[in-house]
């Protein structure tokens, strides 16, 4: 068992807070700016602003439609953005692997599931769109040389398994060979290049764009602005703003900088800005969805994520100052990141609740091993070492554990009625294994709106913005309240192609 | 480390009179490089080095080699990892003027031991 310093941890995570916050106060003034005048620096046929799913399979399209000169900017010193550091999970109707496994999948089914989970408010024309055209997505992907694991997932909020996951379990399966193939089909890529605004033409339409060449990001050099003309148009791929700690704050004000965040530093949203402000209709901005099964102990998503997401149904989340319970460790996920925030100290300090997990049914992920070999969760031989580990009222826990187990047995939760089917038998005994919880941004839902030829329509006028698309997170509405698991990798890629489709035909 | 390499960057090397302050560099550097700025700064002084400036000396190829992990853990390999494979920016981990961390721990809690902040 590891020594760990939870205070210097807890002082991490004022830090870490504190350092994003700042990062966000003086973001350069990006602007748009009539055309008029402009002196291009260069001509290109196709401007893709972002290098994730979304962007890269616009790429890839938009050359095997004939496009001669098509080149993606990052402003990253690397390539993928949260797509390279996602889960790998791609949901599809209708997939080689649904038949082969007998399962009876359909558009209408999978668009019903999304529907359920929208809460009336997913937007069904584009979710159709998706569903219709996952399995030429997936099929772009099995083409670039993307390895699946050789079984289906089903996860929640889905009716059928319809999840395939890359062999790595990692988004990275996907965007290093679509990487690759892009190059490979002579997109040219370029890196640490920052997307500053519009340059637009008489009748508002996008004509090209300002970018700031040799940039680093957080660093003070500044780089250079060059005015890039797009003959074709723009495709905006530049994904969430979960990084964007003013922005989301301003949509919910519990997701301060003590709320973490799982995703990539770029994920800042200014791209999302510009196209409000050339005239874009924003949609669901405030349906940002923030994961309750994060841990403070590491970064990102990290691997306790999905080691708690598989152990919360027979575990118990524990509040370290009083040594009970604190929610229904399988409430929906807003509830239980605002209990757990709730999780203070007697100054009110946050003070991250504890996941207790019996070992002998933990060790089933294959995350525990990792869990516990990198300090980011801990084994415990008894009740009485994990309490003075992590200064838990000893009595307190004894008498909850005792209780909770009454539950199991009984298949009653009588403090949160939590729904102890899956619970089914799995007492809490010692081996424990233990991790902490803190809850971390994940998705935003909002964005800007797009139609099904993803175009971006204009809020006075209702009609696209002539030159303009966009495609991916950076979109709105489409999954509505809540997106279901694996539904992004479909969206973006497709919405994506769909982009470069339109544009070729324009 | 190709010696070829080496000895064209000593090659290179003129004697600059300018101040290094601020600049911790790494022992095997002060050979190399000396007091020449602009062996690493190839976009003027005030400029980051480009991304290519480390591969006058180091290749990558070389490094992935030597910072090779096991199997179970072979994505780890800061110089060929599971994300960005071989392409990651030597400065996205390395700075010669200020202190820097890994990336993987961004998310990760992974030691690398020889890693220099
Ligand atoms: C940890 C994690 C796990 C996930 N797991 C899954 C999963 O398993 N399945 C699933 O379906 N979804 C998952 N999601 C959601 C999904 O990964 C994202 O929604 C998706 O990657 C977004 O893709 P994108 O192409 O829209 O944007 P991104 O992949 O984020 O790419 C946008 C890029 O644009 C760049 N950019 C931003 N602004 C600018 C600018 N001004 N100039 C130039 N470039 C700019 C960014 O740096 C970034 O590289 C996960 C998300 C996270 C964070």
């Amino acid at each position: 068992m590891s020594n760990v310093d939870l205070l210097g941890r807890r002082k991490f995570i004022a830090g870490l807070g504190v350092a994003a916050g700042a990062a966000m106060v003086a973001p350069a003034m990006a602007v748009s700016e009539k055309a008029d005048g402009v002196k291009w620096d260069k001509e290109i046929e196709i401007v893709i602003i972002g290098s994730g799913f979304a962007g890269l399979a616009a790429g890839i399209e938009a050359t095997k439609l004939g496009a001669k000169d098509v080149h993606i900017f990052e402003k990253m010193s690397y390539f993928g953005g949260n797509s390279a550091i996602n889960g790998g999970l791609f949901a599809a109707p209708g997939t080689p692997m649904q038949s082969k496994e007998g399962v009876n999948d359909s558009v209408d089914r999978m668009v019903a599931d999304q529907l359920a989970a929208g809460c009336g408010i997913a937007d069904e024309a584009l979710l159709r769109h998706v569903a219709e055209h996952a399995m030429e997505a997936l099929q772009m992907t099995f083409d670039a040389g993307s390895e699946y694991h050789p079984y289906l997932q089903q996860l929640g909020g889905h009716s059928v398994a319809r999840t395939y996951q890359t062999t790595v379990s990692c988004g990275a399966g996907i965007t290093q060979p679509l990487l690759h193939k892009c190059r490979e089909l002579g997109v040219h890529t370029h890196n640490r290049s920052k997307f500053e605004g519009f340059l637009v033409g008489e009748k508002g339409e996008v004509l090209g764009v300002k970018m700031r060449d040799n940039y680093h990001f957080g660093e003070d050099q500044p780089g250079k602005v060059i005015n890039i003309r797009a003959k074709r148009g723009v495709i905006m791929a530049t994904g969430g703003f979960a990084q964007n700690v003013n922005l989301r704050m301003a949509q919910d004000p519990t997701l301060t900088s003590e709320v973490g965040c799982t995703n990539a530093p770029g994920a800042t949203g200014e791209g999302m800005y510009e196209m409000f402000r050339l005239g874009a209709v924003p949609v669901h901005l405030a349906h940002i969805q923030s994961g309750p099964w994060a841990s403070p102990d590491e970064g990102g998503f990290g691997y306790v994520s999905n080691y708690s997401i598989y152990n919360f149904p027979h575990s118990i989340a524990i509040n370290r100052l009083t040594g009970q319970r604190f929610m229904d460790e399988i409430a929906d996920r807003k509830t239980r990141a605002d209990a757990e925030l709730a999780c203070r100290d007697e100054q009110g300090n946050a003070l991250p609740p504890i996941l207790i997990t019996s070992y002998k049914d933990s060790k089933k992920h294959p995350n525990t091993k990792k869990v516990i070999k990198y300090n980011v969760g801990w084994k415990f031989d008894s009740v009485e070492e994990l309490a003075s580990h992590f200064n838990v009222p000893l009595k307190a826990l004894k008498t909850q554990i005792e209780e909770y187990n009454q539950y199991v047995k009984s298949g009653e939760d009588k403090q949160f009625g939590k729904n102890m089917t899956k619970a089914a038998g799995k007492y809490i005994e010692a081996p424990f294994t233990v991790v902490r919880l803190w809850p971390k941004v994940h998705y935003c839902q909002g964005g800007v709106q797009i139609n099904t030829k993803a175009e971006v329509k204009d809020s006075f006028t209702g009609v696209a913005i002539p030159g303009l698309y966009a495609a991916g997170e950076v979109c709105g509405g489409i999954h509505g309240v809540s997106r279901l698991g694996s539904c992004s990798i479909p969206e973006c890629m497709v919405m994506g192609m769909t982009a470069a489709r339109s544009m070729m035909k324009a | 480390m190709n010696t070829l390499k080496i000895m064209l960057a000593l090659g290179l090397l003129c004697l600059s009179s300018a101040s290094v302050q601020a600049v911790e560099i790494r022992d095997h550097h002060k050979e190399v490089i000396g007091k020449d700025c602009k062996a690493c700064h190839d976009q003027g002084i005030k400029q980051f080095p480009s991304d290519q400036a480390c591969q006058q000396c180091h290749d990558v190829d070389e490094l992935a080699e030597t910072t090779a992990r096991s199997e179970e853990d072979k994505w780890q390999n800061p110089h060929n990892n599971l994300h960005y494979g071989k392409e990651l920016p030597c400065q996205e981990c390395h700075g010669e003027h200020k202190a820097k961390k890994p990336i993987c721990s961004d998310c990760h809690t992974f030691k690398y031991d020889k890693h220099k902040e």
